[in-house]
């Protein structure tokens, strides 16, 4: 039997504190499509990373065809036949399908002829291949995102790719696109490449994968063929069954209702028909799949995609904030997910952020008074156990870590009636990632409302006292705190219950 | 930041200050002002000192340095915030029009002219604002446009040819008597820059034009209004722009379409030579006056250097040295990063062929 196209053994990878990837087996055929699954953070990403050269394992061994590669960068992968089709293809808008083609093949001579009508009978010939019918003279701008994605794949045949990975390339597709790059994937197989699929839609890898690799936290837990296993089993392999961390105990004892959402929707968000509740001291969990509309949901409730149907009621009060001014007015903290862009100002000092958000109360007639902001900002520092060289100190020369401290500082410092955290450990080492747990339930403790928006399933079921699962801007169930893996996850899958 | 606090040792306090682009910056012109001390002062035949060393030479640099240096004061929030204003030149011109015109055609008092002028610069300033924060369109072409625009008002409104002049001694005292010893419009300059500078650097206002210049995105996830603090910082430099447009006519006694033709760009230089990042966020108004006078120095010790009157090139000279004195000045504020990047640093593995 030939050696497979691509073989990886007990592959690792750290990120400053945290591990990606703790010991990954994998192995690729010619002409098999195999599909990788995992939940958010298992380390796909990471996984892909690595094979396209990206970035370079810590441990672990990779066999191209067979052939030992001990240091691959993008270039080699590139040579050595790896392809990514990545979701959002990166392809020259403004130039024609022929011409971003050949702009991926042909060496650059600076002073050359082009040779246009090579030019177009490769395109011609590559397009053939994987059966699209798109004009070579087309610019790429007018193309859907699906026949943007099949110029890449003809790229990536063009440049002689033997193994094709493919990011969830469905994600941003209608059923009809999917059909169609379905069979450019099976075209694919039957020309004897080798194909990663990854996506989050168990359906298309029933329909499309041979063989099936899950990951979780890091780690394979197993490969099988498609045949051999069900959806039910597939889940079990993604949640796992044990709890990888110890969280801090719930002590909620709710009260009156604090939150509450009447069909809330935004149709420029994609949310609709949003209602729950969430008393005083609960920490209410969001589950739900990476664009399942949570984090689309806070920017509701913080103002910055104003909603346009149902009712937000904060202790009792309704309220309809309509930007991140008047929601802070009404008491509502955001701790956003995309800390480095939204969640602090990476140039000023940590001070300075901490306050940005409660510059009315703390200096009431706009004179900055530097003794208040020093002593508030050393009282959290020291509270959250903020690790950094004092408050002057940029918030972007802190670890991730200690920047979501800050992020939660500055909302913290507003005394809010409503607290949202949009994945507040992601990419944050463990031992913060325990301190931010703690510092939740003691806030829970004191009466506030938590709204915990979370990717890492065993942190939505670790800590919230009732979870609600998102999919496709919808929420579609309601579980009691406790619940198990199973039912979170087929939840946001969308498979029905009672199969497990 | 541009806001020291005492709290690191001593001598590394030191060290840092002097590293400071604003404190560099002073010894610049420390240098260049006892240079052309030296080099541009003599004793006439009748044994008079003149040239660049006596106090009438000194003040008539301060009086022609306030109007451009009033419009970097306007600038220096702008550019703050990561925004730009190319207008403040040519609103300089439009409201020394306007002024003019309503002192003498319209026949107002010179106060009620001067308050009609100045909410002038506010409104037109206001519209540079309503177009950036409301139409969300960039402050370089917002403010490329009204550039234009201001301009050619003041030339339709003059049809190019009308130029108010005689105005009465006592408006002309502000540009061009002394009031308590110094030129009487240095008091008006002191007081914007007095009034920026604690703006800038003790307001929540000012926090907010850093932390806009830094990260707008980042702002308007604080629960910072956005809009109105960029709104704030276009419509104040207008009214800064037509405070200057006062002032110069009080020193030319006229008032012309072309008031201040080309002061933005000095502006914008003086800002950026002071240390204030184009890109915003980082800067301070002590560099910007320190910019200001940089450029001030330097374009009219020049002129009292006997080769240079000898060879009438004045001019061409300040022009020369100006942008020498700007791409010298940048380019020492990237020196450090460049030595940083030229360490040697370990040597990346080899790859596989």
């Amino acid at each position: 039997m030939a050696p497979p196209l691509l073989e990886l053994r007990q592959l690792a990878k750290s990120f400053g504190g945290a591990r990606a990837l703790r010991g990954v087996d994998f192995d690729l055929q010619a002409g098999e499509v195999h599909a990788l699954l995992g939940e958010n953070g298992a380390g796909k990403s990471t996984l892909i990373k690595i094979v396209t050269g990206a970035h370079q394992p810590d441990r672990g061994t990779i066999r191209v065809a067979g052939e030992l590669v001990d240091h691959l960068t993008p270039a080699t992968a590139h040579a050595r036949g790896i392809a990514c089709i990545y979701q959002q293809p990166a392809l020259f808008p403004d130039l024609t399908v022929m011409e971003n083609i050949a702009l991926r093949l042909e060496a650059g001579a600076p002073f050359a002829r082009v040779d246009w009508k090579g030019r177009r009978s490769r395109a011609v010939e590559l397009l053939r291949r994987i059966g699209a019918e798109i004009s070579p003279d087309a610019e790429v701008r007018s193309l859907s995102m699906p026949e943007q994605q099949l110029v890449e794949i003809a790229c990536a045949l063009g440049a002689g790719a033997r193994i094709v990975i493919m990011d969830e390339p469905t994600a941003s597709l209608t059923q009809k696109e999917q059909h169609l790059l379905f069979a450019v994937v099976r075209e694919l197989r039957r020309s004897g490449v080798g194909v990663i699929y990854i996506s989050h839609r168990l359906e298309e890898i029933f329909a499309l994968a041979d063989r099936v690799t899950v990951l979780r936290d890091g780690e394979t837990v197993g490969t099988n063929p498609i045949a051999a296993i069900n959806e039910a089993a597939l889940i079990r392999m993604m949640v796992g069954r044990e709890m990888t961390q110890i969280y801090p105990p719930s002590e909620a004892a709710p009260t009156e209702v604090a939150l509450e959402l009447r069909s809330l929707g935004c149709a420029e968000a994609g949310v609709t028909d949003v209602s729950f509740q969430v008393r005083a001291g609960e920490v209410f969990g969001l589950a739900g799949l990476v664009g399942a509309g949570r984090t689309e949901l806070a920017r509701i409730l913080f103002g910055l995609t104003p909603a346009d149907a149902g009712e937000i009621r904060l202790h009792g009060q309704v309220i309809h904030p309509r930007s991140a001014v008047e929601a802070v007015a009404a008491g509502i903290a955001y701790v956003p997910e995309d800390r480095r862009r939204h969640g602090v100002v990476l140039e000023l000092p940590i001070a300075h952020n901490m306050t940005l958000a409660v510059q009315r109360r703390l200096f009431p007639r706009g004179w900055l008074r530097t003794e208040a902001e020093q002593s508030l900002a050393l009282e959290f520092i020291r509270d959250l156990a903020i690790k950094c060289t004092g408050p002057d100190a940029p918030a972007g020369s802190l670890s991730g870590g200690n920047q979501q401290k800050v992020s939660l500082a500055r909302w913290l410092a507003t005394k809010p009636r409503l607290l949202i955290l949009d994945e507040p450990t992601q990419g944050v080492d463990v031992g913060a990632k325990g301190e931010i747990h703690r510092i939740i339930r003691r806030l829970a403790r004191s009466g506030l409302p938590v709204l915990l928006i979370s990717s890492d399933l065993p942190e939505i079921l670790g800590m919230s006292d009732r979870i609600g699962v998102m999919r496709a801007g919808r929420l579609v169930g309601v579980l009691p705190g406790g619940s198990d893996a199973h039912a979170v996850m087929a939840a946001a899958l969308g498979q029905e219950q009672g199969a497990a | 930041m541009s806001v020291a606090t005492p709290t690191s040792p001593a001598p590394r306090a030191w060290l840092a200050l002097l590293r400071r682009h604003e404190t560099i910056l002073l010894l610049v012109l420390v240098a260049e002002w006892l240079f052309f001390y030296w080099a541009g002062t003599s004793t006439n035949r009748r044994g008079v000192v003149v040239g660049f060393g006596t106090l009438d030479r000194q003040f008539d640099i301060l009086r022609h340095t306030c109007e451009i240096g009033l419009l970097a004061l306007a600038l220096t929030p702008v550019i703050l915030t990561a925004g730009i204003d190319l207008s403040v030149g040519s609103l300089l011109g439009l409201c020394a029009i306007v002024f003019g015109g309503l002192w003498r055609d319209v026949g107002l008092s010179i106060p009620l002219a001067m308050a009609l002028t100045l909410t002038c610069g506010a409104a037109a300033g206001g519209l540079n604002a309503v177009l950036i924060t409301a139409l969300r369109l960039p402050p370089l072409i917002v403010t490329l446009g009204t550039f234009s625009l201001f301009r050619g008002l003041a030339e339709a409104i003059t049809r190019g040819a009308v130029t108010y002049t005689d105005f009465p001694t006592g408006f002309l005292a502000l540009g061009q008597e002394r009031a308590l010893g110094l030129p009487t419009q240095a008091w008006v300059f002191a007081f914007a820059a007095v009034a920026v500078w604690l703006l800038v650097h003790r307001t929540t206002l000012g926090r907010s034009f850093r932390a806009i210049g830094f990260s707008p995105e980042g702002a308007r996830y604080a629960g910072l209004p956005v809009n109105r603090r960029l709104a704030f910082v276009y419509i104040l430099a207008g009214f800064i722009a037509a405070v200057a447009a006062v002032i110069y006519t009080a020193r030319l006694g006229q008032a012309k379409a072309d008031a201040g033709l080309g002061y933005e760009l000095f502006a914008i230089t003086a800002v950026v030579l002071g240390g204030t990042s184009i890109f915003g966020g980082a800067g301070s108004v002590h560099g910007t006056l320190l910019g200001v006078a940089a450029i001030a120095v330097l374009k009219n010790g020049l002129a009292s250097l006997p080769i240079v009157i000898r060879l009438n090139a004045a001019e061409e000279l300040s022009g020369v040295l100006t942008g020498a004195l700007l791409l010298v000045a940048l380019t020492a504020s990237v020196i450090p990063r460049i030595v940083s990047r030229l360490r040697p640093r370990p040597a990346p593995p080899v790859s596989v062929p």
